[in-house]
């Protein structure tokens, strides 16, 4: 089955930004990554975007569909209608077409230190770091983030001030505190525990809405708050 | 970064969103109110007389309205603070969406029973 579909672009050429359709058919099945690909291929080679897995794991094609941010790679077209807009992710800034500069993004998510904090491991007898499934539960689904963005890009905390962590790095920082490995968690509170940290978030909760893998950031981040606000007490009371 | 036009955008966004707009513009619209209220009560400094000029200009049928929109503003922040105050602290977190309706709909309650009240207050 085949449909004429419209998509609306917001294109940025380094200086002007402006809207160009292209129209073309479209098969049942075809995402909007396949439809930008087609768009890129037969009708202008000039159009600029991220992707790469074409599977939903890398994060790369993440663009806001009509309004809202989607994995391209994982949007059918038909299942959002005839008409498309697309365009690049919020709270951060265009580079070109769809592409935008997610350099601070990750710089946030490196600032978390978002690794196992271990202190005396014995590393010419290694041993194997044991689990239950019920200490494995505790972080599993947030170790699921993909990095692509779109939390980031409807958080309005995020949209205001540009040094705030944001939901994806506060995320990466609760899935190690939660982790019975780890040895970081104070390190990491007090990098979370500022105010443009943890205390900066005002529950909208969007960001949980739009991630493409259900992991639902503003519940990490809630859970930070409470890690945060008891380590606050405890230090007024050492 | 959006600036502030990103509380206010919400295209595509959940009730969610749309909750958490409301509550920044009801917050403002109370945070006006706070400044006319001072502003009046600060008059005393000039006279007695001064003052009841001031409030007699609120207390009468034409400004029923604006009271009641006032009414529906402080319900809908308090109401959907609390909301936000138990999902801070993690609670209910699952029934957040549910939780942004029941919200609406009592401050909704509470502002009709409140403007009814004023109403025969007003008009006798």
């Amino acid at each position: 089955m085949e449909r004429e579909v419209l998509f609306r672009i917001r294109r940025f050429d380094g200086e002007h930004a402006y809207w160009q359709d292209f129209q073309f058919k479209a098969r049942k099945g075809m995402t909007v990554l396949e439809g930008l690909y087609h768009i890129k291929e037969s009708i202008d080679g000039s159009l600029s975007f991220r992707a790469s897995c074409r599977m939903g794991v890398c994060g790369s094609c993440a663009v806001k569909v009509n309004g809202r941010p989607r994995l391209a790679c994982e949007t059918q077209i038909f299942d959002i209608g005839d008409t498309l807009e697309i365009e690049p992710l919020d709270n951060m800034s265009v580079l070109r077409d769809l592409v935008v500069d997610m350099d601070g993004f990750f710089r946030k998510h490196e600032a978390v230190k978002p690794y196992l904090i271990r202190g005396g491991d014995n590393y010419g007898n290694p041993k194997e770091l044991m689990q239950t499934p019920k200490e494995l539960h505790a972080y599993y689904d947030f170790s699921l983030c993909i990095k692509c963005g779109a939390c980031y890009s409807v958080c309005p905390a995020s949209a205001t001030r540009s040094d705030y962590l944001g939901p994806a790095a506060m995320t990466a920082a609760y899935r190690f505190c939660a982790d019975s490995r780890d040895e970081g968690k104070d390190e990491r509170l007090r990098l979370v525990s500022g105010s443009e940290g943890v205390w900066r978030c005002h529950f909208n909760a969007e960001c949980s809405e739009v991630c493409p893998k259900n992991i639902e950031p503003a519940k990490a981040v809630q859970k930070m708050k409470l890690m945060s606000a008891i380590r606050i007490i405890k230090s007024i009371f050492r | 970064m959006e600036g502030i036009s990103g509380w206010f955008s919400l295209r595509g966004k959940s009730v969610n969103s749309i909750a958490y707009s409301f509550h920044r513009l009801t917050g403002l619209v109370l945070l006006l109110y706070l400044i006319i209220h001072l502003s009046f009560l600060t008059s005393l400094r000039i006279g007695e007389e001064a003052y009841t000029a001031f409030i007699s200009t609120t207390v009468r049928p034409e400004t029923l309205p604006l009271d009641s929109l006032l009414f529906l503003a402080t319900f809908y922040h308090a109401f959907n603070g609390l909301r936000v105050v138990l999902n801070e602290f993690g609670l209910v977190y699952e029934l957040r969406k549910a939780l942004a309706y029941i919200m609406a709909l009592l401050a909704l309650a509470f502002w009709v029973y409140s403007t009814y009240v004023m109403y025969v207050f007003v008009m006798g």
